[in-house]
């Protein structure tokens, strides 16, 4: 009879406990890692409408990510692979798919390369990928004036958006559904998490709280979105009036160097996207310093602010560079960089 | 010569400073001036090219009468190469043809078996075959090459292993070897003739370049070493300028050789020395695509 006390003791406990574990397991709880939609859903914001469709024959992560990374993806209709997106870009070649910034909730492009140098990341035209499924608007401000009506459909719609960027941008096909989606998986792995935003001991713990409690509550809502900016800014900025003068301040070289190692080689050393290239010898540095001062549209200042726009038989084309993503202080850093070594 | 040659190859493998990469652009172009450089294209990238050949700037065929050769051409060609991985790419080219066998096709294949690197590869090796038929009408009675008694008798051969090393951004050299068999050749001539170059390219600034490049035939009539009689035979020797505007490569040049394929420059650079002024003023222009 003992024996089964025993027994008995032993199933209660095993069951008591296992309960315990499952309550826990079930609960939600936020730490660093914790999705920033998931916090907001919790609180009682509406879901963002970016959700992939995995209904669709061939989404995954996985595809998204290499259609993100390589430009082609396993093809679900076949054992090989899909036509390469562009023949001239990834996206990568313009957007990060990690954290650029220090602070998400400013733009300070002083700060996102310093920041990208210590990460060993590029310094890009474009926004990083990472927390693009947390931004609800796109190809804002002065993309108007670049791409017209054709911005009006991406502005608010993510989809949309990619496709843009597919067409215009990288100059490619655009993407099918089951791409698009398998994008957008991919870029829900690589979305805002709690870790990346900046807290007050006491902010955080007030989210966490009511997140964990699922309270709903609009101020605390209000307080994430705060914390992160739910579009890029685009402000395009001209060449300088007197090229010779430049923009207003004496570069910093130091800065200078890493924008042209972390942007200008990360497109033009050997081709990588580019006819023209780049290096560190003196040729390139010499070359760029003859053009900077010139209204040439071989001059840094006209390439960086305008772009170039495509040739007969190439199509790829440089993006320009907003004020948001290089100031007019960046642009004297790198002047002075290439003066300098381009002088020695 | 056994000096020279030890010379040479002491120089192709001595370290330079590098950075930790693959050397980039050891030549500009995948052709120096006549010599094909180690360059590749890269993968899926197709090269389309028009070369031409002027007539004799100078001498008895040359100067005002023919506007400096100007106004006569010597050889052209017009072609295009396929980069079907980053280490193979294959060609194909038709040139008027200069030497005894004319109206060439020219397959190429090219291969890049060694890429230098630093701490690793010192130099770059590239195998470069070309077959070319001549599709020039047949003439039964004919004495030359053109009576072709086989179908074979059209076809030409050449094969070349190129080794070039950049020194530096300024720098770079490359020493070749090869081969060329013609299926039929002139009377008193051998059908295989070995030859060894070099070539050169020296960076002047951003997008201007000087190459120069130099085949030197070792046996038959065609080398400066035999001593036989006959048709006065010349290696082939071009200086040139070369322009990269992204995209294009620009190149004019100097070269004695009247063909611009090694399958005919190498056999048939015949009345080309330079101290009489037989050479030409030649160009190549270059427009690279991506395919895909």
């Amino acid at each position: 009879m003992k024996n089964y006390w025993y027994i008995f003791i032993a199933i209660a406990a095993f069951v008591l406990f296992a309960g315990v574990a499952g309550e826990k397991g079930n609960r939600f709880l936020v730490d660093e890692t914790t999705s920033v939609a998931e916090v907001l859903k919790k609180l009682g914001d509406k879901s963002l409408s970016h959700q992939p469709n995995f209904s669709i024959n061939g989404v995954s992560a996985k595809a998204g990510e290499d259609l993100v990374l390589r430009g082609i993806a396993k093809d679900p209709k076949g054992d090989g692979e899909t036509k390469k997106q562009s023949k001239h870009f990834v996206c990568t070649s313009c957007h990060n798919v990690e954290r650029e910034d220090p602070d998400l909730s400013k733009v300070d492009p002083e700060a996102r390369l310093l920041f990208v140098k210590e990460k060993g990341l590029p310094f890009l035209q474009g926004t990083a990928l990472y927390g693009a499924v947390n931004r609800t608007s796109f190809y804002n401000g002065d993309y108007e004036k670049k791409y017209g009506d054709l911005v009006l459909p991406a502005r608010n719609n993510i989809r949309e958006a990619i496709q843009l960027c597919a067409v215009e941008c990288s100059q490619g096909r655009r993407l099918e559904s089951w791409e698009m989606e398998s994008v957008l998986a991919y870029l829900w792995t690589i979305d805002l998490k709690m870790g990346d935003l900046i807290w007050s001991e006491n902010e955080l713990e007030d989210v966490k709280i009511k997140a964990e409690k699922g309270m709903a509550d609009s101020t605390a809502i209000a307080l994430v979105k705060s914390k992160y900016l739910a579009g890029a800014p685009a402000t395009f900025v001209d060449p300088p009036q007197d090229r010779k003068q430049g923009y207003t301040r004496t570069g910093n070289p130091d800065n200078g160097k890493l924008i042209y190692e972390l942007s200008c080689l990360h497109c033009h050393k050997n081709e990588r996207y580019s006819f023209l290239n780049l290096d560190e010898s003196k040729y390139s540095l010499k070359f760029l310093e003859n053009y900077f001062p010139k209204y040439s549209d071989l001059s840094v200042y006209y390439v960086a602010r305008y772009g170039t726009k495509p040739h007969p038989g190439k199509r790829s084309y440089m993006p320009h560079y907003t004020k948001e993503k290089l100031s007019n202080e960046m642009m004297e850093d790198l002047r002075t960089y290439v003066e300098q070594e381009g002088e020695k | 010569m056994k000096k020279f040659l030890l010379f040479i190859t002491t120089l192709l493998i001595s370290q330079a400073v590098w950075g930790q990469e693959y050397a980039f652009q050891t030549f500009k172009d995948r052709w120096v001036i006549n010599t094909h450089s180690v360059e590749m294209l890269p993968k899926n990238r197709m090269d389309f090219r028009v070369t031409h050949r002027f007539g004799d700037l100078a001498g008895e065929a040359g100067g005002w009468p023919t506007f400096y050769g100007l106004e006569s051409a010597s050889d052209v060609l017009i072609g295009f190469e396929y980069g079907a991985t980053d280490n193979l790419s294959v060609g194909v080219f038709r040139t008027k043809g200069a030497g005894d066998l004319k109206q060439l096709i020219s397959p190429t294949v090219k291969y890049r078996l060694l890429q230098q690197e630093s701490g690793g590869t010192p130099i770059t090796l590239t195998a470069v075959g070309v077959g070319s038929i001549s599709t020039m009408q047949k003439v039964d009675e004919s004495e030359g090459l053109n009576s072709f008694p086989k179908f074979s008798s059209r076809m030409v051969y050449n094969l070349q292993m190129l080794a070039a090393r950049k020194y530096s951004d300024a720098f770079s050299l490359q020493v070749s070897a090869g081969w060329t068999h013609r299926n039929l050749s002139p009377f008193g001539e051998l059908n295989d003739i070995f030859n060894v170059g070099f070539a050169t390219r020296i960076q002047v600034s951003h997008a201007l370049s000087i190459v120069g490049d130099f085949v030197l035939p070792l046996n038959g009539v065609q080398s400066p070493f035999d001593d036989t009689d006959g048709p006065q035979y010349s290696p082939s020797i071009g200086v040139g300028i070369e322009i990269e505007t992204g995209g294009h490569v620009f190149q004019i040049n100097l070269v004695n050789s009247q063909g611009i394929m090694p399958t005919d420059y190498i056999p048939y650079t015949k009345d080309a020395e330079w101290s009489k002024g037989q050479f030409r003023l030649g160009f190549t222009i270059s427009r690279m695509f991506k395919i895909r």
